[in-house]
């Protein structure tokens, strides 16, 4: 309405600056050869408003000619026909020049609209051919194809199904393949756009799918390969680890009852003791394959309740078969609480602890100690063993991994990964650093309870 | 009692304990090292009579092991292997191993082993052995099955020789090709399938179900006297 309004104005303002000028000049010139000033006004209007201008300010300026220079002056009557001859001849040249004028106009602007649907595109294929995600990048470019084609906002969706929504919906289809769809909200500059984009970005819509696709089958591909190396190593692991403590209770255990083999007293509770020991190893070793399959499966649900970690250490040290002088206790003045799951908690220690007195080379001492940090309560384990490289600290909790442990002292690789396992099913984090003895030390840091007992210290 | 030394090497010290104990209890002197390298030092500094050797090992391997003192020893060496560990435990047969048993054995299995390995071969020096219903009669060259002389081809004879003396024992497939077709044919292995599938028909009452030329899968065949398992 407001572009009309100043097309209007300045139209006749453009009639009447020339029926000004042919005013002032009709005293020294022939009027009816001024006639033809009138062309400047009528072509800047067809150039810049258009033809429905051009026209009407043709009209207008041959009134106004008529009107205030054309015997009978003052009216809108024509005595000389020769006179409707030039009125004629300006509404024709009006015509012609505002259509060339608007061609040239649409042309440019059309070559300059493909312009940016290029610029589009290649912008496009760029971000689509190296991006991550398709869907993201779509999303990204969405206000930039919006101001490409004129509208107020575009969404593309690569879901091949069309689903209602407000505004208009364009299928991009690449032969009889359709990729996705392109929704738009408000109205859109020129269809021309629609029917040149479109296609041009359905079918690089095209290749950046396949190619996310071919990306996702490869991964997979690579993700199955390494699942079926772990499964592998589990199968290796657990029939090594079952069977030595197996073989051992076997041997023991024929050997007490074998005519062939004659055992005085000592040999025979030696024999005995092997069989009592190997046995609780069996029945821990099935523990953590059971624990690890649970965590694994997330079955493995806390049931939190507030203990004080003097009960944990205490329970997990019971666990723990040793003799008093392997283990130095630390606790602090004050006795912290935690809301975790006790059992759990305790696989973690007993686990932490296991693995500790495995490493620790005889005569060293392992060391358990709680400490307050914060809002933390920190529970360490320090072993004297040989510590673990720098390079493998991140590995020593994945499961079935054995650290530096080529000598025969190695586990099942279980127990370091279920320590983590229930330590952060419990809110808690675990990590290993350098012990002050060279060893490895596992901390396991769980937020502190807010009540308190009340002890006086 | 016997007292024949046995070195036994497992880096499982409940393994260990549990043989050391048990073998003692059979009569035998027991020597054990936890490592690879450590058998290789004992065996070499006080030789033992028989090499109990576990395969899975930190350091060297029981393969490596086998190996390494097949350079300068001949004694018998057997082989503690797993289920999974199948190639290597052909593997340590190739490379010397004499005969081996599969985690978790029993001890009867691992005495008769044992006593198998250190009959040596050459000591079985009597000129008949009998064995089940068939009899053998090395220095003439022929075979009685419940008092029935059976034909045998000269190589057939000399393969069911080659089990006889070594009654108890594994024999791989490229020791049978050494010991009755010469080194050359080393690797033909198909010669022993068939071979050994000929002297059955003659000698088994089942040849279909085996019982005195028992197969010994993966790694090849052991002559043993179905009266006395």
């Amino acid at each position: 309405m407001r572009r009309a309004l100043i097309a209007v104005t300045t139209s006749l303002a453009a009639v009447a600056t020339v029926t000004g000028l042919i005013f002032a000049f009709r005293s020294g010139v022939p009027v009816l050869s001024l006639g033809v000033l009138y062309i400047f006004a009528v072509l800047p209007v067809a150039i810049v408003w258009g033809r429905p201008y051009a026209v009407m300010t043709a009209i207008a300026s041959m009134l106004a000619f008529n009107f205030f220079f054309l015997p009978p002056r003052h009216t809108l009557q024509l005595q000389d026909s020769a006179n409707w001859f030039a009125l004629a001849v300006y509404l024709v040249t009006a015509v012609v020049v505002s259509d060339l004028a608007a061609r040239s106009r649409r042309r440019a602007a059309e070559a300059e609209q493909r312009e940016r649907e290029e610029a589009l595109l290649a912008e496009l294929s760029i971000a689509l051919l190296h991006g991550q995600d398709v869907a993201l990048e779509l999303d990204r470019a969405a206000p930039e194809i919006a101001s490409t084609l004129g509208a107020e906002r575009v969404r593309v969706e690569l879901d091949p199904e069309q689903r209602a929504g407000e505004g208009a919906t364009f299928p991009l289809t690449t032969g009889p393949r359709r990729v996705g769809t392109l929704y738009t909200e408000g109205s859109l500059d020129s269809d021309a756009a629609i029917r040149r984009f479109l296609p041009a970005l359905a079918s690089l819509l095209a290749v950046a799918v396949d190619r996310e696709q071919f990306q996702r089958d490869a991964l997979q591909a690579e993700h199955l390969r390494l699942s079926d190396a772990t499964k592998t190593a589990i199968l290796r692991a657990v029939s090594h680890d079952l069977r030595s403590p197996l073989t051992a209770i076997r041997v023991a255990a024929e050997s007490l009852l074998s005519p062939a083999v004659h055992l005085d007293e000592e040999a025979r509770r030696q024999q005995l003791e092997t069989v009592r020991t190997e046995s609780r190893r069996l029945d821990r070793l099935v523990e953590n394959l059971l624990d690890l399959s649970r965590l694994q499966a997330g079955a493995a649900t806390p049931r939190r309740e507030l203990v004080s970690v003097d009960e944990l250490v205490g329970q997990a040290l019971a666990e723990v078969p040793h003799d008093e002088d392997q283990i130095d206790v630390v606790l602090p003045a004050d006795v912290p609480l935690v809301e975790v799951d006790a059992v759990q908690l305790e696989r973690t220690l007993v686990n932490l602890l296991d693995n500790a007195l495995r490493f620790t080379a005889p005569g060293r001492r392992v060391a358990i100690e709680v400490a307050t940090s914060g809002g933390d309560v920190v529970i360490s384990v320090s072993d004297g063993g040989p510590g673990i490289a720098e390079q493998e600290l991140d590995r020593v909790f994945e499961p079935f991994t054995h650290v530096g442990a080529d000598d025969g002292r190695r586990g099942a690789g279980l127990g370091l990964a279920i320590a983590r396992g229930f330590a952060e099913s419990n809110g808690g984090r675990i990590w290993v650093d350098p012990a002050a003895g060279g060893g490895a030390r596992f901390s396991v840091a769980l937020p502190r309870s807010a009540v308190s007992l009340g002890v006086e210290t | 009692m016997s007292g024949e030394r046995i070195l036994v090497v497992d880096d499982e010290r409940q393994i260990l304990r549990a043989l050391d104990t048990t073998l003692r209890g059979a009569g035998y002197e027991v020597d054990t090292a936890e490592t690879g390298e450590a058998a290789l030092t004992q065996a070499a500094i006080q030789p033992p009579d028989a090499l109990v050797l576990d395969l899975v090992l930190p350091g060297k391997s029981g393969t490596e092991v086998a190996r390494e003192l097949r350079q300068w020893t001949d004694l018998p060496i057997l082989v503690l292997s797993a289920v999974g560990d199948e190639r290597e435990k052909v593997s340590a047969l190739d490379a010397g191993a004499d005969d081996y048993v599969t985690k978790p054995f029993g001890i009867d299995e691992l005495l008769a082993r044992l006593r198998a390995l250190l009959r040596r071969a050459g000591d079985r020096t009597e000129p008949t052995i009998e064995i089940a219903d068939i009899r053998i009669e090395l220095d003439k060259r022929a075979v009685y099955r419940d008092g029935a002389l059976v034909s045998l081809t000269p190589h057939e004879f000399d393969l069911l020789r080659l089990f006889a003396v070594n009654e108890g024992r594994l024999l791989t497939h490229r020791t049978i090709l050494r010991e009755v077709w010469g080194r050359a044919y080393e690797t033909e292995s198909h010669y022993v399938h068939v071979y050994v599938s000929q002297l059955r028909r003659k000698i088994e009452p089942d040849p279909a179900r085996p019982r005195i030329l028992v197969t010994e899968p993966g790694a090849g065949y052991r002559l043993v006297d179905p009266d006395r398992r």
